[in-house]
């Protein structure tokens, strides 16, 4: 296997050496397994001899961009090769013109949209990781931002893609165009597959001009429902807000008592933005939420005075993860989704789980399309608090589908909700599911032992 | 090689690095991940390495050893980490245990040769700089990488403070040795005490160092406590001075990590830049954002030609970021990568702040005869 692989991607592009492993058997969840090698290849072609020949041997692989994943999705729990993405960082072409921009699978989210932003252009759904997330882990998560309210998800943005599939063909699929419906959408299948269908190498993407405004207003509630009723009201108002997000008490608690930034002792804030060509537009969206959200008995509402003012506020929304960080050693950050008239009840079921087993869920998230990220806070090393920590976990998630939503809003199933999957799934929808994977992947080689696709 | 000793890990270590939360954040600015793609070279896979010998998981090996050597030090992923972790503190810590338990670097003939020969070159004779008073106010340290070399920069830095009318003096200085305490080894006591005594002989009040590290070192290592004198870098002592000299081009800065992230000097430097060169303009990655030039902590000593690479990667990127044509520091360490990786092709120029305010000041008294 050495020899083959040293031969496809050259020596330097390979590794078996243990220690090099090490930080390839971890993702940013608390899932570790080790793989036996790993490349770095740095052309489709490489990739596809790679696969090819993990095929005829039955091994595994993994396409990997930053090891960003919060799922597990990219450990290699079976082994196998780590297919690196990383060196596949070139973008190919940006078509103005024709509003696309063509790039190599590893290219750095972040590093797209500085390019882009020199033709006054982005591509919109950026997830907090965006400084290092690779555009192939995006699609292959189907990865949501901030903006998912108004801009929705990679999706919505994906064009086309080539895909090394499991059994050793290069495949182009997809278009150039804004729209497309000549044959199956197939692209759209590898999106947000976790890299259990096919190697994505290169992407197509739509991208959008970038919004020259923007407003941002805060408001702090005394009660969670009340939050979570301005929130529904504002979205079923007509106007979409580029930015609907929520903190709790416990994140804005943890956020007041570990920065200098000044928080209010409220159960909930709300921070939105609305953005547009022109000020008169941002400025009448704007209007119409900052009426909603005085009207569900805030403690207080204002908007920013000046660019310092926006950032300061955006500080703090961005602090969450960070500070939630510093206060444990371990935490699993989860993403349920629910319809968004649900988020008041998601919201206040998930404080009533978190105080039955005491163990401490920090809640924030995307509430303008549903998405939370209860951030559930332990000590990994304490194996009474990892048992009550699992079982939080587990009545979140049945508190989700309960309430109509879904297990994963943009992180994906990975191996830490594989075993949920039925929870939402019922058995005639896994069971094509595996179809699907049996028939793109017949000797299971492709990022094996995830999302219950082959147990 | 598996040792059979395992390294100790205390209550501090333990918590530092359990704290890293694995979120990947340290490849977007980690000088060597960038270079190498691959995670083993990055802050978080130093940690991870560290965080499994701490288990048990993996034994320490000279390959971790070897890990613990690709870092900079450079504190790039320290500011940007969101659990608050310091990469490099771990790594530095990390290398004096392996050395502890026997695995012993490149460094240790570093130290021999320092010790014997009072500079990290292993030079026997060292340059006359001139410049010698019995007593003066002020203070000139230069340090191993300026005096051995970068010599004309020196030579310029100390024109300037001539020009300036700085009353300084300068003594038989031996390396500071601080860098010995990053790269495993202890800082040699009797180099210390040696630049001590000498320091004090001269009566200075202030004393001025050209290198941020060494500024480092004397300003904050226990083995200098009794020098008795202000330590100031060079930037912060010219800051208030006037200047009468100007340049059109266009010119941009390149933080050192060991004078800004380390220090916290950036205005300095800025503040005098921005008296004689009106058109300055700032590279995107800058401040306490400012990638490394791949010099820093024994790096370009254990690793020279990924170290000149990395030198090469910041001065490209600072040339397509701005466009300049005179890029400053002041840092004999950048200064050297730099001019070690510039292409000839590439037209930017690079200068010590110092030297290319002395260059100004010569440029000036050039076009005066000529008028004349
Ligand atoms: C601090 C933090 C914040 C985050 N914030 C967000 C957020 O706001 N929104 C969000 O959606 N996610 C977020 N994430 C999760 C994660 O960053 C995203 O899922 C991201 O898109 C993963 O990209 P990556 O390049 O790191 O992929 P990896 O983690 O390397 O891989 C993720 C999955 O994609 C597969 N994969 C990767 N590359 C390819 C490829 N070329 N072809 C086929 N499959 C591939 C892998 O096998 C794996 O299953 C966050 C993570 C962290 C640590
Ligand atoms: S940025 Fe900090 S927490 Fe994140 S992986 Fe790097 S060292 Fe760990
Ligand atoms: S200190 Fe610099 S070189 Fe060292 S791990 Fe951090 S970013 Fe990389």
């Amino acid at each position: 296997m050495i020899k083959k692989l040293i031969e496809i991607v050259g020596q330097d592009n390979f590794t078996d050496q243990l220690e090099e492993l090490v930080p390839y058997s971890y993702d940013a969840s608390m899932n570790v397994h080790r793989p036996d090698a790993a490349v770095w290849p740095e052309t489709a072609e490489q990739i596809l001899a790679i696969v090819k020949f993990a095929n005829e041997y039955k091994i595994p692989v993994i396409p990997r961009g930053a090891g960003t994943s919060l799922s597990g999705g990219v450990v290699p729990i079976r082994g196998g090769v780590i297919i690196d993405l990383s060196k596949m960082n070139r973008i190919l072409e940006v078509s103005i013109e024709n509003r696309y921009a063509r790039v190599e699978a590893g290219v750095v989210c972040d590093d797209l949209n500085r390019e882009l932003a020199k033709h006054g252009f982005v591509f919109p759904p950026d997830p907090a990781s965006s400084t290092v997330s690779t555009i192939g882990g995006n699609v292959a998560t189907n990865a949501g931002g901030i903006k998912g309210a108004k801009y929705g998800t990679t999706r919505d943005y994906v064009l086309g893609l080539q895909v090394v599939l499991p059994t050793g063909e290069l495949m182009r699929t997809g278009s150039y165009t804004m729209k497309c419906v000549s044959g199956y959408d197939l692209a759209k299948l590898f999106v947000g597959a976790e890299g259990t269908l096919g190697v994505i190498t290169e992407v197509t993407l739509k991208i959008n001009p970038l919004p020259r405004h923007a407003m941002t207003a805060v408001a702090t509630y005394a009660r969670l429902e009340d939050a979570g009723k301005a929130i529904f009201q504002t979205m079923t108002s007509g106007v979409i807000p580029s930015v609907m997000e929520i903190m709790d008490k416990v994140t804005l608690q943890s956020i007041r008592e570990n920065t200098d930034i000044a928080l209010p002792d409220a159960e909930a804030m709300i921070l939105t933005e609305a953005d547009g060509f022109t000020w008169e537009e941002v400025e009448a969206q704007m209007e119409v939420v900052l009426g909603i959200l005085k009207n569900n008995h805030p403690i207080e509402v204002k908007t920013a005075r000046d660019e310092k003012d926006r950032l300061n506020l955006w500080k703090a929304r961005k602090s969450a993860y960070a500070t939630l960080a510093r206060v444990s050693n371990s935490f699993v950050l989860d993403d349920v989704t629910v319809p968004i008239s649900r988020i008041p009840e998601l919201l206040v079921g998930i404080q009533g789980i978190s105080q039955k087993y005491g163990i401490v869920v920090a809640t924030f998230g995307h509430a303008g399309d549903g998405n939370l990220h209860p951030q559930i806070l332990y000590d990994e090393y304490d194996p009474d608090q990892v048992e009550r920590t699992e079982k939080v976990e587990e009545e979140i998630f049945k508190l989700a589908i309960s309430l109509k939503g879904t297990l994963s809003g943009e992180h994906g199933i990975g191996l830490s909700k594989a075993g949920y999957m039925t929870l939402e799934h019922d058995p005639v929808e896994m069971d094509l599911m595996r179809r699907v994977k049996k028939a793109l992947d017949p000797n299971n080689i492709m990022n094996p032992g995830k999302r219950a696709l082959d147990d | 090689m598996t040792m059979s000793i395992q390294l100790q890990f205390d209550e501090k270590r333990r918590k530092a690095i359990t704290q890293c939360s694995r979120c990947g954040f340290c490849r977007a600015v980690c000088p060597i991940f960038d270079l190498t793609k691959r995670p083993i070279t990055n802050a978080h896979g130093k940690i991870i390495l560290l965080k499994e010998v701490m288990e048990g998981k993996l034994p320490a090996t000279e390959e971790v050893a070897k890990a613990m050597l690709r870092c900079t030090a450079c504190m790039n992923c320290t500011v940007n980490c969101p659990s608050g972790v310091d990469p490099q503190e771990i790594v530095k810590a990390a290398r004096r245990d392996m050395v502890d338990i026997g695995f012993d670097n490149l460094f240790k003939a570093m130290g021999e040769v320092v010790e014997k020969y009072g500079n990290i070159y292993g030079k026997e004779k060292r340059r006359d700089w001139g410049h010698r008073k019995e007593r003066a106010p002020y203070l000139l340290f230069l340090g191993c990488v300026g005096a051995y070399r970068e010599e004309e920069s020196v030579k310029e830095t100390l024109r300037l403070l001539d020009i300036l009318k700085v009353e300084y003096t300068m003594v038989d200085e031996v390396c500071c040795s601080g860098v010995l305490e990053d790269v495993g080894y202890k800082i040699k006591e009797d180099l210390a005490r040696r630049n001590i005594q000498e320091i004090q002989k001269t009566g200075a009040n202030t004393l001025i160092t050209t290198c941020p590290y060494c500024y480092r070192v004397f300003k904050d290592h226990p083995s200098y406590k009794d020098l008795g004198l202000e330590v100031k870098h060079i930037t912060q002592f010219l800051k208030d001075f006037d200047f009468h000299v100007k340049t059109d081009k266009k010119v941009t800065y390149h933080d050192p990590c060991d004078l800004g992230r380390h220090a916290g000097i950036y205005d300095e430097p800025r503040q005098i830049i921005l008296k004689i060169a009106p058109n300055f303009v700032e590279p995107r990655r800058t401040r306490d954002n400012a990638m490394c030039c791949g010099a820093g902590g024994g790096f370009r000593g254990a690793f020279a030609k990924e170290s000149v690479k990395i030198a090469r990667n910041r001065l490209s990127q600072i040339i397509e970021d701005t466009g300049a044509e005179i890029l400053l520091t002041e840092c004999p360490s950048c200064l050297h990568n730099f001019r070690n990786a510039k292409r000839q092709k590439q037209k930017i120029e690079i200068y010590n702040l110092t030297e290319f305010l002395a260059k100004l000041y010569g440029e000036r008294t050039l076009g005066e005869k000529e008028a004349a």
